[in-house]
């Protein structure tokens, strides 16, 4: 075999010769790269975290140790209470969502129920439309006197009682269940989607029904994924501020959220409001940890793996039931809250309801030529969402490719700092945030990139499970293969890995967009002037209670929504937002 | 300005007549605000807080400014007052100086910044030409009259005739304005918290116990009643400003205003530039805008009180001298609003 | 000097050590295989032979140079090998024909050239005309050609195969072996080939290397380790046998009821006196309905036939030995028919025994 080595180095006495220099022929040259991500996930996740440690057991001022803060974090009734406020929204909020969506994703995965496609749309629909939005369309459909599902009820029954009351407990978590309920339909959809007919097919022969069946195999089987879906409503419920501004305010409930909020009143009370959020991240901590307790004693439906043949579920008559349900949930997440929201922007009273001198563009123009803030805020987000989406991704991927590939020992600590931001409140995130990096010596308060950067850690985590979906799905030896034939690790990412995750990436991509381009409570507390968000700008709107401009702004911030979503249908297939992610 | 009625139109090609300023372009200058004007314009921008005009009314004062002074460009960053005063505080805390000038409804906050020392000491040369009442708002002129704000009464004449409507302040602690009322937040609207001192100056601060056992729906600004009253999901709105409740009764909304037989409230809120400024002369300027006739000549398009004697008040709102001001001193201010905002979440619950 | 190299390679992997003290050495243009159940760490080896795991201790030296040792392992792509997966890692998202010239142009051979050797390459494989397709569109035999093209076409230094035809069906595995040895005839590459099949092992090797346990337990011609096993689990483990308890004494292989002339016996040379084991393999023993007329000095020996199996290419007889209570498996051709019960005569032939440890 004459040209056995082509174009490597044939090993000569030269290696041999300086043993240092041997070693290093025996090091990765991207041992480097792995010491830089390592950098980045701590500058992005672990110092803020820290430092919002640190600050909470700080004086203000003098900086000096104080277990103060603690005290006044949680010596007043109504600091408390806001807490169990937030945690009782959090567990009722979670359990709507998994009651609207665990049908919806049986029906879309395992029945021949009728109109999946729309279905699908529903779902998007709902994760898409930004909170806020939801809960400003919903006090226009049911404040208790002048919504106008309260005013058809009373037309249609006399009655003098509202239908429903959006000003209320139960009224705030609907609103929010109906915005988060498609992430529990994703979950569980796509472990439904691993369940082979075969699972149902043995409980049949045995004497199970289709019922039966269902409830005693097909579900439990999924069952992490509901638990999943419901720790992930809980946590985003908590988190979440815009909503409870605009309805708990009215509704006269205070949640940790808003209370956060109160303490950077002024003089602005970064050490309490810090010594404030400890608690929740031990909350939502010992969730994960139960979570994973619960789930680690039985076996249940791989997530990897692909299942055997599947064949939908014959309802007969029942399918219209269920369908009836998927169109329910449309009309009450999606149809109602932007029909009332379109009329609204193109309203010049919203109150006096859809007739032709009622009709102006008025608030469109105001914003689109006139509103000195508005067309730069649109640019702001898409730049800001579009820097972080790519920096989340593409870090989010080379730590999943670390640990997928166990180069490193502590891999799963990396992997535990990516995901880590997923537990944390954005509102926390953003304290933490506003501790570490905008005061002197980065002085990055007000600036592009802190937002970015927030942005870019508030999301990693989505981006992180995206990432470790995509290099589940490609075989390690894919690329052992080439780095056998000569090719460095780092080619064969580019090469091999990379193409093949493409798509997936994409859709990643796209969801970190979307869901970045809506943010409130990780922008709140570090735009500066020129630096707003729409969504900022939204909240900023929502504060003098013009509905009519703030619906307008509203569809601006859906029809961009759109125009990238329909993009990611175009390149990734039209599922890529409700994969698994 | 898409939002001005024909008549409103006529009236102020009127005004500006009588006065000689017209669109003013920069040839009609004064010679100092010229001066400003080209400093400004190396600056290019201001970065402007205000949580005291409405939204629009915001809008359309930093779009005149940019308009008259070419070259500038207002920021405008409109919140609520207590909001605004919250960024400010952010900046401070976080070290960064984002402000130029800083506008708040609750005057309280312009003793404590300027006792600070954060405040830039400057007498607009405009300012003399203000209500002899506003002309000296700060003997140190530290800060200078900028808003007018009443704040008063309304109802929604389709849910609750005249007749039956409240005449005074203490009227809707009546048990049958349970679940009618409807009042803004003093922990995010600077006004609220002024009300919410006098009231409690006046009638202790039982009057807010007994206005909780009415159930008031709480927005968060003092215009959010009057969305809530245009919308008919509340009949009787509390503290709600003059200047937006009139553009909505223009609108074709069915509002009323009630001048309490207590008086109105009225907050007369300066404005003020920071030390820290990073545009000290667009700042400058900016204050030139203020106290000139310009700043009033575009609020009364939007129902907002004229600040000079040579811009008429605006329509359908009753001339200051007609009634009864109410307000607290700005010492009661400074001190109160802490405390009347503690005490509200205390008995409000939020 | 030897191409390939493996001293003392032991991998751990916690408290379990799964390769334990490896020596092995491969000239240039061998074909061997590593050849044990599943669970002992084949894989394991193969890949610290490509630089994929850092061993525990020993080392790996190619052409003499050291590439692997503890703390220090030459990443694969500088090794100058190539691998075959089990999974076969054809890329999906490159045709035929790029996945065979990726490895030509990461040496920056000319374009033309990358070209000619694809096509040579995949003629060679019988995929000429499938060089457009993509992976998706092929079958498993398909495939794995594609997999072999690409390994060889870049005239590797050594060639790793991982149970590379465990994917297929019985027919594709037995034309591929063929189809692996014919490529080796033709390049001569150095190759290391895993596998649990021992049918695919002897069809395809130079030498075999039986792994137990994280040991070597032998490495052998196939032919050698079929008739002269030195451990009791390669006699086992390739080709069935029967283990009898026997006493050595002098020349003697002493079993249950009778004695063997050892002369002929494999491993007699090594073995200890006293207790032994001894491996006969049930093809050594023929079988006769009447005394056999010459023995040429052979053990025989009176037995029944206790039971039977008919594989069809063989009967599988259980005979019982008369004196004694030895029972012993015996291969007879199809044509042999003895009835369950039947008288039959044992002929035993030494070259096919063996003492082993
Ligand atoms: N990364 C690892 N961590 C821990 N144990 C491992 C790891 N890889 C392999 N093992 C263990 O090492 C032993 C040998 O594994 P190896 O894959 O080498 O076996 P094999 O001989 O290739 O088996 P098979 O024929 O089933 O492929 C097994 O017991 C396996 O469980
Ligand atoms: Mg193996």
């Amino acid at each position: 075999m004459p040209d056995t080595t082509i174009a490597l180095r044939e090993p000569g006495p030269a290696a041999r010769r300086t043993t240092w220099f041997g070693r290093l022929r025996h090091v990765e040259p991207v041992t480097l790269l792995w010491a830089v991500l390592i950098a980045a996930l701590l500058f992005l996740v672990a110092f803020p975290l820290l430092k919002l440690l640190a600050v909470s057991f700080e004086t203000q001022g003098s900086g000096a140790f104080t277990l103060a803060n603690y005290g006044t974090a949680y010596g007043r009734a109504r600091y408390v209470e806001a807490l169990l406020n937030s945690l009782t929204l959090g567990l009722i909020t979670a359990t709507i969502a998994v009651v609207l969506a665990v049908p919806m994703a049986w029906a879309v995965s395992r029945t021949d129920m009728p109109g999946k496609g729309f279905t699908w749309a529903v779902v998007l629909a709902a994760f898409v439309m930004p909170p806020y939005l939801g809960a400003v369309g919903w006090i226009l459909l049911a404040g208790p006197n002048s919504g106008f599902l309260n005013l058809a009820w009373r037309w249609a029954t006399g009655a003098e009682d509202p239908l429903f009351d959006v000003y209320s407990f139960a009224g705030l978590a609907l609103v929010i269940a109906l915005h988060s309920f498609p992430l529990v339909f994703i979950f569980v959809k796509s472990a439904l989607d691993l369940v082979s007919s075969e699972m149902e097919d043995a409980a049949n022969i045995l004497g199970a029904g289709t019922w039966t069946a269902m409830r005693k195999v097909s579900l439990p089987l999924v069952w992490p994924s509901i638990l999943g879906g419901f720790i992930l409503v809980f946590l985003e419920t908590i988190a979440l501020f815009g909503t409870p501004a605009i309805i708990g305010i009215p509704a006269r409930i205070n949640v940790v959220t808003t209370q956060l909020w109160q303490f950077f009143e002024y003089p602005v009370r970064v050490e309490v409001a810090a010594a404030y959020a400890m608690p929740l991240l031990l909350i939502t901590v010992g969730l994960i940890a139960a979570q994973r307790l619960v789930l680690s004693r039985k076996g249940f439906v791989s997530q990897t793996g692909k299942g055997g043949e599947r064949r939908p579920i014959r309802l007969g008559p029942w399918r219209w039931l269920l369908f009836g349900w998927c169109a329910g949930v449309g009309l009450f997440a999606v149809a109602l809250p932007l029909l009332v929201l379109i009329q609204a922007s193109f309203a010049k009273a919203w109150g006096r309801g859809l007739t032709l001198d009622n009709l102006t563009l008025r608030d469109y123009r105001l914003l689109l030529f006139e509103h000195e803030m508005a067309l730069t805020s649109v640019w702001n987000t898409i730049w800001f969402s579009g820097v972080a989406a790519t920096l989340a991704v593409g870090l989010a991927l080379l730590i999943a490719y670390i640990v997928a590939r166990k180069l490193v020992p502590f891999g799963e600590a990396l992997g535990f700092l990516a995901m880590a931001p997923f537990v944390i409140p954005g509102i926390v995130m953003a304290i933490g945030f506003y501790a570490a990096y905008a005061p002197p010596p980065l002085a990055l308060y007000g600036t592009a990139t802190l937002i970015i950067l927030a942005f870019t850690a508030r999301f990693l985590p989505i981006a992180y499970a995206n990432s470790t979906a995509a290099m589940r799905a490609v075989h390690p030896e894919m690329e052992e293969a080439a780095r056998i034939l000569g090719s460095g690790r780092l080619h064969a990412i580019r090469h091999v890995t990379a193409p093949l995750v493409k798509k997936a990436l994409l859709g990643g991509w796209l969801i970190v967009f979307i869901v970045a381009s809506r943010e409130l409570s990780a922008a709140v507390f570090l735009v500066g002037p020129r630096t707003r968000t729409m969504s900022v700008l939204l909240y900023d709107l929502s504060e003098a209670g013009n509905f009519e401009v703030l619906a307008a702004f509203g569809g601006i911030l859906l029809v961009i929504t759109m125009v990238f979503v329909g993009i990611g249908m175009k390149l990734v297939g039209r599922d890529f937002m409700l994969r698994r992610t | 300005m898409q939002m001005i009625t024909r008549r409103q139109l006529a009236a102020m090609a009127a005004a500006m007549a009588a006065m000689g300023t017209g669109a003013a372009g920069a040839q009609e200058m004064p010679p100092h605000e010229r001066e400003l004007h080209e400093a400004a314009r190396r600056e290019g921008e201001i970065t402007w807080y205000s949580g005291q005009y409405s939204a629009e009314g915001s809008e359309a004062v930093g779009r005149a400014f940019g308009e008259r002074y070419p070259g500038v460009r207002c920021n405008v960053v409109r919140s609520t007052s207590q909001v605004a005063f919250q960024r400010l505080s952010q900046d401070n805390r976080a070290g960064v100086a984002q402000c130029d000038v800083f506008s708040s409804t609750d005057f309280g906050h312009y003793s404590l910044l300027k006792r600070e020392g954060r405040l830039l000491k400057y007498r607009p040369v405009n300012a003399d030409g203000l209500l002899p009442a506003l002309r000296h708002a700060d003997p140190d002129d530290t800060y200078q009259s900028s808003f007018i704000g009443l704040y008063l009464l309304a109802h929604n004449t389709r849910k609750v005739s005249e007749a039956e409507a409240p005449k005074s302040w203490t009227d809707v602690l009546d048990p049958k304005w349970r679940n009618q009322l409807a009042v803004g937040h003093p922990g995010f609207s600077g006004a609220i918290g002024i009300w919410a001192v006098q009231m409690r100056k006046m009638y202790g601060w039982d009057y807010f116990k007994r206005l909780e056992r009415n159930r008031p729906l709480i927005g968060r600004s003092s215009i959010d009643p009057v969305t809530v009253l245009n919308a008919g999901e509340r009949s009787v709105g509390v503290a709600v400003p003059s200047g937006s409740t009139l553009l909505s009764i223009e609108r074709g909304n069915p509002l009323r205003l009630i001048y309490p037989t207590e008086g109105v409230l009225a907050t007369i809120s300066p404005s003020a530039i920071l030390r820290n400024a990073p545009h000290p002369n667009a700042a400058k300027l900016f204050m030139e805008f203020t106290t000139g006739p310009y700043l009033s000549q575009t609020v009364r398009l939007l129902y907002g009180e004229s600040l000079r004697p040579d811009v008429p008040p605006p329509e359908g709102s009753r001339p200051l001298d007609q009634i009864t001001l109410l307000a607290p001193t700005q010492e009661e201010a400074e001190k109160g609003v802490p405390e009347v905002r503690e005490l509200w979440r205390d008995t409000f619950g939020i | 000097m030897s191409r390939l190299q493996l001293r003392g390679l032991t991998k751990a992997f916690g408290t379990l050590t799964v390769v334990d003290g490896i020596d092995l050495a491969l000239e240039q243009g061998e074909f061997i295989s590593l050849l044990g159940p599943s669970g002992c760490g084949k894989t394991t080896t193969l890949r610290m032979i490509a630089g994929f795991i850092e061993p525990n201790a020993g080392s790996i030296e190619l052409d003499g140079e050291r590439i692997s040792s503890p703390g220090s392992v030459l990443p694969p792509e500088r090794r100058r090998m190539s691998m075959i997966f089990q999974s076969y890692a054809i890329w999906p998202n490159m045709t035929v024909a790029e996945n065979v010239g990726f490895g030509l142009k990461l040496r920056k051979l000319p374009a033309a050239e990358v070209k000619r050797r694809v096509r040579e390459i995949l003629d060679v494989v019988q995929m000429g005309h499938l060089a457009g397709r993509y992976p998706a569109e092929l079958s498993g035999g398909q495939q794995q050609r594609v997999a072999l093209a690409r390994a060889i076409v870049v005239k590797p230094a050594v060639l790793l195969l991982d149970e590379p035809l465990s994917n297929l069906d019985a027919n594709l595995r037995e034309e591929m072996r063929f189809e692996i040895r014919r490529l080796h005839d033709e390049f001569r590459i150095t190759t290391v080939y895993v596998t649990h099949d021992q049918a695919e092992a002897m069809a395809t090797s130079d030498r075999i290397a039986v792994m137990n346990a994280g040991r070597i337990e032998q490495v052998d011609a196939p032919h050698m380790l079929y008739t002269r096993p030195r451990t009791r689990f390669v006699a086992g483990f390739v080709g069935r046998t029967n283990l009898l308890d026997a006493q050595l004494r002098g020349d003697e292989i002493g079993l249950a009821g009778f004695a063997l002339r050892g002369e002929g016996v494999a491993g007699i040379a090594e073995a200890r006196q006293g207790p032994v084991l001894l491996s006969v393999r049930p093809q050594s023993v023929r079988l006769h309905r009447a005394p056999p007329g010459t023995a040429d000095g052979r053990l025989v020996l009176p037995g029944g036939i206790a039971g039977r199996v008919y594989l069809g290419e063989a009967w599988d007889y259980q005979v019982r030995v008369a004196e004694g209570e030895q029972q012993l498996r015996v291969a007879a051709p199809p044509s042999q028919v003895h009835e369950v019960g039947a008288p039959v005569w044992l002929g035993f032939d030494p070259e096919q025994m063996a003492l082993v440890e």
